[in-house]
């Protein structure tokens, strides 16, 4: 079985998730999906029982990295051969997945959708963010990734195994860094992405500063001595 | 600030980093939760190799002496982390309570539901 798995973690994404798993029911009915709603205090998980999606009602808040190791142990129980990480704000086009999963047949572990593949980085705060990412990585790993801050990635069956039961396995770069310097294979392809329509992104100025010493304090020192068991 | 203390200030921070990184490398704690700890013994470094720094700020302060200065801010530091720590704790508490409610309430429903099918077959 190499089926793929769109994981779709929500967190009080009501206005946005009819629209985005709507899309991905009516486009694309060959692939599986399933909505890992994260507490959400609004009407997204009802939402998802009206259309009677797969849905993983969580009782309590976890957080992207908790809802998103939800999915994957989904994945892994189920025995599915990739799973990709995927916005429940309609950033991120089905239509990519397709040449992610042929990617994948390559013999990456993880395909990255990338914003800045083909396309140079615009001058802006956020990207001076993603720069910076990119420079740790490289300096770690020697390998360039020019969108690690993309939420948009294949993992295949060994890293969702991995996945499914580390501590330190969010879903962010500091992870994809540690990986890379442990041996994963990386690979980056060039993708569209869409600005969030509705409502309120969590990466607000002061939480992107945080997030971002966060990430370059994991990557440069803490991954170094981290071991893989 | 006197050399000795300085030296020990020196060891405990390398030797609370290196703790750190072990327990990170044996998936005992988040990399979130040691940025705290890491940053200390950073500071404590610093303040060890250059303690013309802690003087001055200590003088701003009026501390009597560089080293009380540094008592201080240990105690203050460490006061802020068991704020933060005792509101984690209250969040947590209340995160068990919804989740063993939860799940006796789901529970008890799946429980009815076949009583109620029971009734139905009889």
């Amino acid at each position: 079985m190499d089926k793929v798995l769109v994981i779709i973690p929500a967190y009080n994404e009501a206005l946005n998730i009819e629209r985005v798993v709507g899309n991905l029911t009516e486009n694309y009915p060959f692939y599986d999906f399933v909505v890992v709603n994260d507490g959400s205090t609004d009407q997204t998980g009802e939402i998802c029982r009206r259309h009677g999606w797969n849905l993983i009602d969580l009782p309590v808040n976890l957080g992207l990295a908790g809802a998103f190791q939800t999915g994957i142990k989904y994945a892994y129980y189920k025995e599915y051969a990739y799973a990709l990480q995927f916005d429940g704000d309609g950033q991120h086009r089905p239509e990519y997945i397709g040449l992610m999963r042929e990617k994948m047949d390559e013999g990456y572990d993880i395909v990255i959708g990338s914003r800045y593949l083909t396309e140079k980085k615009v001058d802006s705060m956020r990207l001076v963010g993603s720069c910076l990412i990119s420079a740790a990585i490289r300096l770690t790993t020697g390998v360039s990734v020019k969108d690690p801050t993309s939420g948009m990635r294949m993992f295949n069956k060994k890293m969702i195994e991995e996945f499914a039961h580390g501590l330190n396995y969010g879903p962010e770069p500091d992870t994809i860094s540690y990986l890379m310097k442990q041996g994963a294979k990386v690979s980056e392809i060039p993708v569209q992405m869409d600005e969030r329509v509705l409502g309120e992104s969590y990466l607000k100025p002061f939480n992107a500063a945080v997030y971002m010493g966060k990430m370059l304090f994991s990557i440069l020192l803490v991954q170094n001595f981290r071991k893989r068991d | 600030m006197t050399v000795a203390l300085r030296c020990v200030l020196i060891v405990t921070s390398v030797f609370l980093t290196w703790f750190m990184l072990r327990k990170i490398r044996q998936s005992k704690i988040k990399i979130e939760d040691s940025i705290f700890w890491i940053m200390l013994s950073l500071l404590l470094v610093i303040f060890s190799l250059f303690p013309g720094l802690a003087d001055i700020l200590s003088d701003i302060v009026g501390t009597y002496s560089t080293s009380n200065f540094i008592f201080l801010l240990m105690i203050f530091i460490l006061l802020m982390k068991v704020f933060s720590m005792s509101l984690k704790i209250s969040q947590l508490e209340r995160k068990v309570t919804e989740l063993v409610q939860s799940l006796a309430l789901s529970e008890t429903k799946k429980g009815e539901k076949k009583d109620g099918a029971d009734q139905k077959d009889t």
